[in-house]
Order: C-alpha cells, then sequence, then structure tokens
C-alpha cells in the first residue's frame, strides 16, 4: 500500500474533508462498483476454479489431471492478468500482474513442467482463493451497511415510537423511536463509503501483493534487464570492431591488389614498347636499310639489288606476323569476337604440347565479364607458354568452368575457374617478375585467387579463380 | 676502314654490317654495350669508327651511350656514331660535353635513309660532328630565347645546319647557295647571338649547341 493508492482509492482515510464528503466521492463510487462487479467476478472465478480443481484432482490418476493442472496454472496467470488490469479500472490506481516467468532452456519435460514451478502462477491461485472470501465480506459489508442506512434515514417515514416487546430488530427500532434510527441511518451513510474504499483498499493491497512484483523481483528484473542490455550493447560493439576489422582488411587488401594492377599495366605497357621496339621498329629500319641497298645496288648490280629486295620482301612478311601476334598480346581479337572457348581453342592450336581443353557450359561461360574472361585467356596463354618453353611436358589440360554463385559475402553471381595442367618437369616460379606474377596481380586485381602447385618432382597445376560480376 | 658495331638487334646488325661491306668497310659486329667495351680494350686495335645503339642489353636503357662515353674517355679521338630509337636530349648533352670532333648522335630512323647515314658515317668517321636534325630541331622548336627571333629564316637554316654539325661548304651545297653567303649569314648569326667568330667547325657546333641548350636549362644556369 502506498500514499498514492491511499488518496486515490481510500481519500476518506486520508483527510478528514475527503471524510466529509465521502458519500458524494468519485472514489465512493468506484469503491462500490468495485465491491459489486469484483464479488460477482471473483465469485464466478472462484466456482469455475473450483470445478476445475475437483475434475483435475479427480482425473489424476488416468494422467489427464497433470495436464489439467499445467492448463490451470497457465490459465491462473492470464487470470492474475485480467485481474490486474480489472483492478487499475475500477480503483484508478495500476495495478501490474507480475509477467509469466521465462520458460528455462532444457530437457522436454523440464520445460513441459516449469510453468507448475512458476510461484506467480499459485499466488494468482492463492489470490483467487482468498480474494473470494474478502470480497463477499466487502460486498456483504457494503450492501448490506447501505441498507441499513438508507432504511434508518427514511424511518421518520414509516416508524412510530412504541414500546413494545422485542421479538424483532423492528421492534428494538421501534422502542428507540424514529428520530435516533434516522441519527443511525445518517452516520452510516458516512460509514459506508468509508467501508467500501477501505475494502476497495484492502483488495488493491491484495492485488499488489499476490499478483504484482514485489520490490526484490522488480529489482532483480531491472538488473537483468540492465544485464541484457549491456550484453547486447557489448555484443554490438564487437560485432561494429569486427566489421570494422573486416572493412579495414578489405581496404588494405583493395589498395594493395590496385597497386599490383597498375604495375601489372604499367609492366604490360613496358613490354609492349619494348616488343614494338625491339621487333617492328627494328625489323622497319632494316628493312629500310635493305631497299637503301637495293637502290644503290640497282643500277651497277641488278642481281644483287634483287637479293635485297627478296631480303627486304622476307623482311616485311616476318614484320607483319610478329605485329599480329603482338596484338594478339594486347588483346585477342578471337574473344571478343568468338568468345574464350574459341580463344582458347586457338591458344591450344598454336602450342605445341597438345592440349585438351574442357570448356563447361558455354552459355555460363559467355555470361561472365570480359575482364574475367580476359584474365582467364591470359592465365591459359600465360601457362601454355611456360609448359611449352620450360616444362618439357608431353601434354596439358585446360579447364574451364563457370559456377553460379549466391553469397552473402560476395557481389559476384558468378565464378570463373580455370585450371591448367601439365605432365611436365614442374618447379614453375611464380616469383616477382616473372610472367606468372604479373598475372596473379591481374587476377588480385579482379578479387580472385590464384594458386600456383608446381612441386620440384614433376606436372604442374595451375588454378585460377576469378568472380564475374555479370 | 675498319668498323665496330654494336647493336643488340641481329636484324638490324645484319642490315648495317651488309650495307658498310658492300661500301667497301671492313666490319665486326657485337651484340652488348660489354663486348663493345672489352673489344676495344686495346689502344692497338682501334676501328677507325664505333657505331653503337643507345640502348642495349642488360637492362635495355642507356648502354650503349654509357659505352660510347667511357671510350671516347680512354681513346680521345676515337670517332663514335650513336644510334638512338628516339630524340632524348638529355643523351645529346651528355655524349658532347667533350670534345665533339669525331662525335655523331643520330636517330636509328636515318639509317633507312642510306645515302645520308653513309655521309653521316663518313664524316664522324673524318672527324667531324654529325648531330641529328631531329635533335636540333627539337632544341630549336624549345628555345624561346632572344635572339634567335633576329634571326631571319634564312639564318635559321644555317643555324640548324651549323648545329647538325656540318661544315660551311655543306651547307652551302645544302642551300645551294655560294660559299661566301654562307660565310656571310654564318658571320651575322654568330653576330647576332654574341658567340666568338671562330673558323672552327667542331668549336662552333659546341658553342651554338651550348647556347641552345642554356634555353632549356630550367635554371638558366650554364653549364
Amino acid at each position: 500500500m502506498t500514499r498514492d493508492d491511499l488518496r486515490v482509492v481510500a481519500p476518506a482515510l486520508f483527510s478528514l474533508r475527503e471524510l466529509a464528503l465521502a458519500p458524494v466521492s468519485p472514489a465512493t463510487l468506484r469503491a462500490f462498483s468495485q465491491a459489486v462487479i469484483g464479488w460477482i467476478w471473483l465469485i464466478c472465478v472462484g466456482a469455475a476454479a473450483m470445478v476445475y480443481v475437483s475434475v483435475s484432482v479427480f482425473t489424476s490418476p488416468l494422467g489427464i489431471g497433470l495436464v489439467l493442472a499445467l492448463g490451470g496454472v497457465w490459465v491462473a496467470h492470464w487470470f492474475a492478468v485480467a485481474e490486474a488490469a480489472r483492478l487499475t479500472a475500477q480503483t484508478g490506481v495500476d495495478v501490474v500482474a507480475a509477467p509469466r516467468r521465462p520458460n528455462p532452456r532444457g530437457g522436454f519435460w523440464r520445460t513441459a513442467l516449469s510453468p507448475l514451478a512458476d510461484g506467480r502462477s499459485w499466488a494468482a491461485i492463492g489470490y483467487a482463493a482468498v480474494s473470494m472470501v474478502t470480497s463477499t465480506i466487502a460486498f456483504t459489508l457494503v450492501i448490506g451497511f447501505s441498507a441499513m442506512g438508507l432504511a434508518g434515514l427514511g424511518a421518520p417515514l414509516y416508524l412510530e415510537h412504541r414500546n413494545v416487546p422485542v421479538h424483532t430488530m423492528a421492534d428494538v427500532m421501534s422502542n428507540v423511536g424514529p428520530l435516533p434510527v434516522a441519527v443511525l441511518g445518517l452516520l452510516l451513510v458516512w460509514l459506508t463509503p468509508v467501508v467500501a474504499q477501505a475494502s476497495a483498499l484492502a483488495q488493491v493491497t491484495l492485488g499488489r501483493a499476490l499478483l504484482s512484483q514485489s520490490a526484490a523481483e522488480r529489482a532483480r528484473a531491472a538488473q537483468k534487464a540492465a544485464e541484457a542490455a549491456r550484453w547486447q550493447a557489448e555484443t554490438a560493439r564487437r560485432e561494429a570492431e569486427a566489421r570494422a576489422r573486416h572493412m579495414v582488411h578489405r581496404a588494405e587488401h583493395l589498395t594493395q591488389t590496385r597497386t599490383e594492377a597498375v604495375s601489372a599495366a604499367d609492366d604490360d605497357r613496358r613490354r609492349i614498347e619494348r616488343d614494338l621496339h625491339d621487333g617492328a621498329q627494328q625489323r622497319l629500319v632494316a628493312l629500310g636499310v635493305e631497299l637503301g641497298v637495293a637502290r644503290r645496288q640497282a643500277a651497277t648490280d641488278p642481281q644483287s639489288a634483287v637479293a635485297a629486295l627478296d631480303h627486304a620482301h622476307a623482311e616485311v612478311k616476318e614484320t607483319l606476323a610478329e605485329l599480329r601476334d603482338l596484338v594478339r598480346g594486347i588483346h585477342p581479337a578471337v574473344l571478343a569476337d568468338r568468345g574464350l572457348d574459341a580463344a582458347l581453342s586457338a591458344l591450344a592450336a598454336r602450342t605445341p604440347v597438345p592440349v585438351e581443353v574442357v570448356v563447361g557450359d558455354p552459355q555460363a561461360l559467355a555470361a561472365c565479364g570480359p575482364s574475367a574472361q580476359a584474365a582467364a585467356y591470359f592465365v591459359v596463354a600465360e601457362a601454355l607458354t611456360n609448359t611449352a618453353k620450360h616444362a618439357h611436358a608431353s601434354s596439358a589440360t585446360v579447364e574451364v568452368t563457370c559456377e553460379r554463385r549466391f553469397g552473402w559475402d560476395t557481389p559476384a553471381r558468378g565464378l570463373l575457374r580455370v585450371v591448367v595442367t601439365d605432365d611436365g618437369v614442374g618447379g614453375a616460379d611464380a616469383s616477382s617478375g616473372t610472367g606468372l606474377d604479373g598475372l596473379r596481380a591481374r587476377v588480385a586485381a579482379l578479387d580472385g585467387t590464384f594458386d600456383l602447385v608446381s612441386p620440384p618432382d614433376g606436372g604442374t597445376r595451375l588454378t585460377v579463380e576469378v568472380p564475374c560480376v555479370s | 676502314m675498319r668498323i665496330v658495331i654494336a647493336e643488340d638487334s641481329v636484324l638490324l646488325l645484319d642490315g648495317l654490317t651488309r650495307l658498310l661491306e658492300a661500301e667497301g668497310h671492313d666490319v665486326a659486329g657485337c651484340s652488348t654495350a660489354d663486348d663493345l667495351v672489352a673489344a676495344l680494350a686495346s689502344p692497338a686495335t682501334l676501328p677507325d669508327l664505333v657505331i653503337t645503339d643507345v640502348r642495349m642489353p642488360p637492362t635495355h636503357t642507356d648502354e650503349g651511350l654509357r659505352a660510347a662515353i667511357h671510350l671516347r674517355s680512354v681513346h680521345r679521338s676515337l670517332p663514335v656514331l650513336v644510334l638512338s630509337q628516339y630524340v632524348e636530349q638529355r643523351y645529346a648533352r651528355e655524349l658532347f660535353t667533350t670534345d665533339p670532333r669525331g662525335l655523331g648522335y643520330v636517330l636509328k630512323d636515318r639509317v633507312a635513309d642510306v645515302e645520308e647515314f653513309l655521309d653521316a658515317v663518313a664524316r664522324v668517321a673524318d672527324g667531324g660532328t654529325v648531330i641529328d636534325p631531329e635533335v636540333v630541331a627539337q632544341i630549336l622548336a624549345r628555345t624561346p630565347r632572344s635572339g634567335t627571333e633576329r634571326l631571319t629564316a634564312r639564318e635559321r637554316e644555317v643555324l640548324t645546319l651549323m648545329a647538325e654539325g656540318r661544315s660551311n661548304t655543306a651547307i652551302a651545297d645544302r642551300l645551294v647557295v655560294g660559299l661566301p653567303a654562307v660565310e656571310k649569314h654564318v658571320t651575322s648569326i654568330l653576330a647576332k647571338l654574341d658567340l666568338p667568330p671562330d673558323a672552327d667547325d667542331h668549336r662552333r657546333v659546341l658553342a651554338v649547341l651550348r647556347w641552345l641548350d642554356q634555353t632549356n636549362d630550367p635554371n638558366g644556369a650554364h653549364r
């Protein structure tokens, strides 16, 4: 019971002014309705409960009783909720039903039987039992006192002062006379509200005691909530930290691969420049010399001039072939025109070692982005060049597959996998400065993986996986 | 005469060899700058001319040029003709810091112009100076220095040919004018550029080049 309860539910017990105004106080009206409705409701619940308990007890040998008991306990909670709501509505102060105890983790039986161990439900059942008595008393007192009060007040209208032998209450009143009875009625008119308010207060107090959480429980719950919040905050902090760490890793990775990609592109440009300088340019200069010689000799030594022209002609053809190779090295036209499949077949056909090309679903392959396809092409080209040059292999295999992939951690929807194997001497090297190293940078820039297995006792297996965005 | 060629492109080495042999020269080839330096270690067997490419193994940067500079510092009067893939003023500057007598720097493409190339070979072997017109044109184009704008069109032509290392006679031939006319132009140019009148072609080339080169130095400092 709090001071607030006292002031709202039973103001007549709280101040003299309220006591004076008790018969017309709204608190009195509420207390009256509480007494009447509460009594009807609690009696109904009590009667239902008694029937229910009797059935449970009688059927317990059949095993049904246990189930009914569980149901009863479960219902008890909802009764507590409903009763708390009724008290709140009818008295004007908040009564909050205790929350159901959370199911403990454990085996089936432990979980199933846990409601039986919930003291709150048993308390609610106890409240229902006690309230049957208290509400009945309150109802009787309130109705009785108000009836007597009204009867007393009306005494002057129907009572005559007579001296009669006393047999009934009416005889007593007749002996006392209408005036004292009316005074008594007036007293009762004041006493009834006080009793009504007091009974409401008692009911609220009982409800608080048996339906609500105790202060200790509230404190424990608050502590638990605080702990849960702290735990949640801690978890969130850890997750945020993990995410931040992940982002930092990712940023570092991107920075590194971007640098490598730029330097790989630079290397490519240098290589192209070198190829042009050492190849086509030199050939053209030599061609110029050759033609110059032919011209000088044309008049004096036609035979030598023709020989020089033949030389120059051959030179032109070789220059063209070299330019064609160079252009293919920059970006193979067949890859753009006919797709990866055809480009790989062309590569295999140019390789002096027999190469078996196994290509997965051509449609899925065609759906991979041009960057991934170009990377795959150059990986195969470099690997086959190495195979032909260094591996002394008798055969090689190129396998290209494209997997669809759905993952939360990757924006890519496919994965292009290239596996190049040969049965050569092994010992291939992808350390910095080699052609394979440039490819590794290229693949890394596409977020791909590069795996070279080339033991010194023979065989080389290069596996490259490149995510394709499209 | 005896010529040693250092050139890593087998094709070009072959072409040059056949060209020069057809002209009646005795040609020896080597494919790296180190080979070249090794071949010319003994002063007793010096050839009449060395032709070297700038870019050669192992680093393919400026091995040939450094070999040429080295050879000139060891054998001061050894004629050296340097072939360069592209015009690089810095190379020319490094090469021409010393006596330009018997020194040439020409674009490789010039080789295809056989007569021009043979002329350069003959001039350098003869102790003359040859600087590629491209180099001179580049220097001239980037020269905002006061003085050149006071030159007439004809004088600019003469200046270009002077810078290429040509003698007055050669300039007269090239421009199809008489020798006295060329001499008049030269005197006028030297006067306008505040250069000492000098009969010596080599010293004249150096002076002209230095004069032109100063203006391209960002600091404007004399070198």
